[in-house]
């Protein structure tokens, strides 16, 4: 409505965050591409003498060759497609019954955003220290002095205990308590978006639907669901894009070795070996990796949402 | 504080892609609206009453033209410099403050050699509330008042920098209509007290009649009549003003004058000194029928409407250019629908326009003051 | 008359069916509360674990089956992880990089969001369009350049090498731009009129009116501070600058095996606390902010 006369003073407004971005946004952008497309180039490397490299895929295919690096996809595929679903299915039953009750509805709401608000690493260590298991555990008759909260349950119930994260210890084993760990912690952000958009949907349908006398598990399906489909797929998607950034509760649990004592980097991840190629100063290897993984994120997004384009009622 | 508008002419670029048409706004619009008036500007939205209000706030830049503010020009002041009071339709206040900050906002703004000491800017922030009568409010949230409380606040804030013209835009649009009989009211008596040239728009006809000393009626960007509230409803420069004033609306037919007599339809209607033969639009007021078994004019009546002091009643003619034809009658005899109903029309109630051109077509007066 | 028996039976069936449902109601309702009572425990248990476990003695930590409640509360486990992890350190290294960063980020934050809300200048859609195109990104790809950035320009092991780069968030400006967008423009109009310049009325308007959004954009801010892990590591994990969440793994490298958990458990408590307090206290903020961002801290 006001025309103003002074365009320079919007740019004064803008020029700290533009500033900021082109240094610390816009040109690792550009650097980061570069990079990866140059081979045998470290950044550091390059200040003082003069630089020596070649452009060409090198650090890309070098990247896909690395066994490390199939490893660390691998754990991350394993656990993007386990917790993902588990998560968003397990948070859909806790917002629908959160919905569903009045009495105590706002303490257990609270309760259950309480693991968003945590440190992943001081937690991972909580975690750990419930699967640990105190002994001589790799030998063939072991001595355990402690087995863990989370085996003195499970032989509370008649079980057997598991060496879960101890030397000597199964790779699923790892992974089943990594899922543990991970799916605890998406959680609460995946309830507070749905029943935020079950508390949208319109109270009629409901009453409709109970005029009509549909059970229970119809409702669900056949109403809750579809309705709430534009917040699963936002649900789906961030979980997904997270799940693909997981690294620091893996640090959280097993320590920066990544893994078991008896193997570490057992079970890094795509980040965790960015992290690694950045350390080992090798520049153009972490580049080529972090591509390939906004590539890999880029797909999944683009697939999730065509899917949800199909899937999202409205 | 006179107000001088010279050709004052605004027009939007072209919006978005289609490049297609600029908007003029306000076409060559002239004006000198007399120290210490009530000004309403009047017609439907879009006809460029609220771009002129804007413009003499200086929140718009004009295409062309001139502005004066008593003999200062003021086209290329800056809104702040102009000294004016603005009202917006929607009341503007700042929801975080209370009702004495949303007063002293302004004052606190002024700098230099204007800067007040605390006490004054809280007597003048006093002072408005006094004059509006909301000084018992002043404590509140804007959420706390109702719609003609949150009104009088916006007026107080415009008033205590004591500005040289008080602009309003709708003021009366976002209250209910018992609260807008008494706000318009609270409105005349605020300007008639400080004297402040005053200028307000509406859509509203009835609110502009109300309160007005000078009403302008606009449409499409151009000035179409400009007077005092009676003399534009009594004599309408064009078809579009008659229709535009008075409610219930002005009764159009299509007509014909044939030597000296009008007529519509097949009714003629009455003779019509020193109009040239010609196909006419015209409009009757509702008032302007008086029942009289051998009137001129014949209607097919529908309905009775009931008002308590007057009747309406509703009717058709064949010639008219409306569904129906409303006129008001006293209610001092009951009236019966019966197959028709015979008018005369009062000559002064009567209007033609040209068919084509709409403009008026004055009607020959005899030296009795009757048309 | 058949009519009429079959009305009275129809009655009887539906104060059957009444009775049926009121106790399928009855049990369903059970089931829900059992289940969120179930899921509850699970939430919880680490976060008791955590705080039993930080209270016992090494010998009552290592009991199978282990006891629920310590038998004896030793606090002096606290003050042992206290010094162990060297947590008054870390804590104001935290404090000030939090801080400073907050704030400076909540300046840039407000006039970047102020031009792309109220100001008019060329490319404006264009630029904003692009800003929001990098939130795509991960974050990694730009952390590879910035730590070769930060170490050219000789800025490792320092505070602001954790407070720059991470100054200007982009989906804090989209969330306060919206926030901006909602104030009526003719409340701009009539400052305006006033003669307000735009940075009193930023100030003592916009700001004002965006307080719920500022406050959550802090305390993310602060939370993210608190829980930032990877780049700190990378550029400055020298004693005198690491943060928190660094110093507490660097003080328990060993996970895994008989470590001394007690302490452990006490020094996470430790770190966990002024998380909880913030929780407590401005859960409200907390969550509104993150149900519309998506983010973690």
């Amino acid at each position: 409505m006001v025309e103003s006369k002074q365009q320079w003073k919007a740019w004064l407004y803008l020029a700290p965050a533009i500033i900021l971005l082109l240094v610390f946004t816009v040109w690792p952008i550009i650097n980061t591409v570069a990079m990866a497309f140059m081979e045998d180039y470290s950044g550091l490397a390059s200040i003082g003498g003069e630089a020596t490299f070649r452009f060409g895929f090198g650090n890309f295919t070098r990247v896909v060759q690395n066994a490390e690096f199939q490893q660390a996809l691998t754990n991350t595929m394993i656990l993007c497609l386990i917790t993902v679903p588990v998560s968003t299915l397990l948070a859909l039953l806790i917002a629908v019954a959160l919905n569903a009750i009045k009495p105590l509805q706002k303490a257990l709401q609270t309760i259950f955003f309480l693991p968003y608000v945590t440190n992943s690493i001081a937690i991972g260590m909580v975690f750990a220290a419930m699967f640990n298991v105190i002994g001589s555990v790799g030998t063939r008759r072991p001595l355990i002095s402690s087995y863990g909260i989370v085996n003195d349950l499970i032989r509370m119930f008649g079980g057997n205990w598991v060496n879960w994260i101890n030397s000597g210890s199964e790779y699923w084993a790892n992974m089943f308590v990594m899922i543990v760990y991970i799916v605890w912690n998406a959680l609460p952000f995946k309830i507070l978006i749905l029943l935020g958009g079950l508390a949208g949907i319109n109270k009629q349908y409901y009453e409709a639907a109970k005029v009509d006398s549909t059970p229970r598990w119809r409702v669900l399906t056949r109403i809750t669901v579809p309705l709430l489909s534009p917040m699963l797929a936002y649900v789906i998607i961030t979980g997904f894009i997270a799940g693909f950034k997981e690294y620091t509760s893996i640090v959280g649990v097993f320590g920066e070795s990544m893994g078991p004592v008896h193997e570490a980097h057992r079970l890094n991840t795509m980040v965790g070996l960015i992290y690694d190629s950045l350390a080992s100063n090798n520049q153009g290897r972490a580049s080529a990796a972090a591509l390939i993984l906004f590539m890999i994120i880029l797909v999944v997004t683009l697939i999730n949402l065509r899917v949800s384009k199909k899937r999202v009622h409205y | 504080m006179k107000i001088v508008l010279q050709n004052l002419t605004k027009i939007f670029p072209p919006r978005g892609k289609n490049t297609s048409g600029e908007v003029v706004a306000v076409n060559n619009f002239n004006f000198e609206i007399p120290d210490g008036k009530l000004i309403g500007l009047l017609g439907p939205s879009g006809c460029g009453k609220s771009t002129t209000l804007y413009m003499i706030s200086g929140l718009q830049k004009p295409s062309s033209g001139k502005i004066f503010f008593g003999d200062d020009d003021v086209t290329e002041l800056s809104t702040e410099n102009r000294g004016i009071g603005l009202v917006f339709q929607n009341y503007a206040l700042y929801p975080h403050l209370t009702v004495k900050q949303n007063i002293l906002f302004p004052l606190q703004n002024l700098k230099g050699k204007d800067k007040l000491d605390k006490n004054t800017m809280l007597d003048r922030a006093y002072e408005a509330a006094k004059l509006v009568q909301i000084e018992q409010l002043l404590d509140r949230k804007p959420s706390e008042l109702s719609g003609g409380q949150q009104q009088r606040v916006a007026i107080a804030r415009a008033l205590v920098k004591m500005p040289r013209v008080l602009l309003l835009d709708e003021p009366l649009s976002n209250l209910d209509a018992r609260l807008r009989l008494q706000t318009r009211e609270e409105i005349r008596r605020i300007q008639k007290e400080t004297g402040i040239t005053t200028v307000f728009v509406t859509h509203d006809q009835e609110e502009a009649m109300s309160i007005s000393d000078l009403i302008v009626v606009m449409k499409s960007g151009v000035v179409q009549q400009i007077g005092q509230p009676q003399d534009v409803y009594d004599d309408p420069a064009n078809l579009f003003v008659a229709k535009f004033l008075g409610t219930p609306p002005i009764n159009v037919f299509s007509g014909r004058v044939s030597q000296g007599m009008l007529y519509i339809g097949t009714d003629a209607v009455m003779k019509v000194a020193g109009v040239a033969d010609q196909e006419v639009t015209v409009g009757i007021r509702p008032e302007g029928f008086h029942l009289d078994p051998n009137g001129t004019l014949c209607c097919k009546p529908v309905n009775v409407e009931v008002m308590g002091r007057d009747v309406s009643i509703v009717s058709t003619h064949d010639a008219s250019l409306n569904p129906f034809v409303r006129s008001i009658i006293n209610a001092d005899h009951r009236y019966d629908i019966g197959d028709s109903v015979r008018y005369t029309i009062k000559p002064h109630k009567i209007f033609l326009f040209g068919k084509e051109s709409e403009e008026r077509i004055r009607i020959e007066v005899n030296s009795d003051g009757r048309k | 008359m058949s009519q009429n028996t079959m009305q009275v039976m129809s009655a009887q069936n539906m104060r059957k069916t009444s009775t049926r449902q009121k106790i399928t109601r009855v049990l369903s309702q059970t089931g829900v509360y059992a289940f969120l009572g179930l899921m509850a425990a699970v939430v919880l248990f680490p976060f008791y674990w955590m705080i039993i476990s930080s209270l016992k003695s090494l010998a009552e930590y290592r009991l199978s089956p282990p006891t629920f409640w310590p038998t004896q509360v030793l606090i002096s486990n606290y003050s042992e992880a206290f010094t162990t992890a060297s947590l008054g350190m870390l804590f104001k290294n935290t404090m000030i990089v939090g801080i400073v960063s907050t704030l400076l980020s909540l300046v840039i934050t407000i006039f970047t969001a102020f031009a792309f809300a109220r100001l008019e200048f060329k490319g404006k859609e264009l630029l904003f369009a692009l800003l929001l195109a990098t939130m795509m990104i991960p974050g990694e790809l730009f952390t590879i350049t910035n730590f070769a950035t930060v170490t050219n320009l000789g800025w490792r092991n320092t505070y602001h090498v954790l407070i720059i780069p991470f100054l200007v968030s982009v989906f804090y400006i989209y969330l306060l731009r919206q926030n901006f967008m909602q104030i009526p423009n003719e409340l701009y109009l009539a400052a305006k009129v006033d003669g307000t310049s735009d940075l009193k009325y930023l100030w003592k308007v916009m700001v004002p009116l965006s307080l719920p959004t500022l406050i959550s954009i802090t305390i993310l801010k602060m939370m993210g501070a608190w829980n930032s892990y990877i780049w700190p590591r990378l550029v400055a994990n020298d004693e005198a600058h690491r943060l928190i969440t660094n110093g507490l793994r660097n003080a328990f490298t060993d996970t895994t095996g008989d470590v001394n958990y007690p302490v452990q458990m006490a020094a996470v408590a430790l770190v966990s606390l002024p998380l909880f307090l913030v929780f407590v206290f401005l859960r409200k903020y907390i969550m509104s902010g993150v149900s519309r961002s998506g983010i973690k801290g």
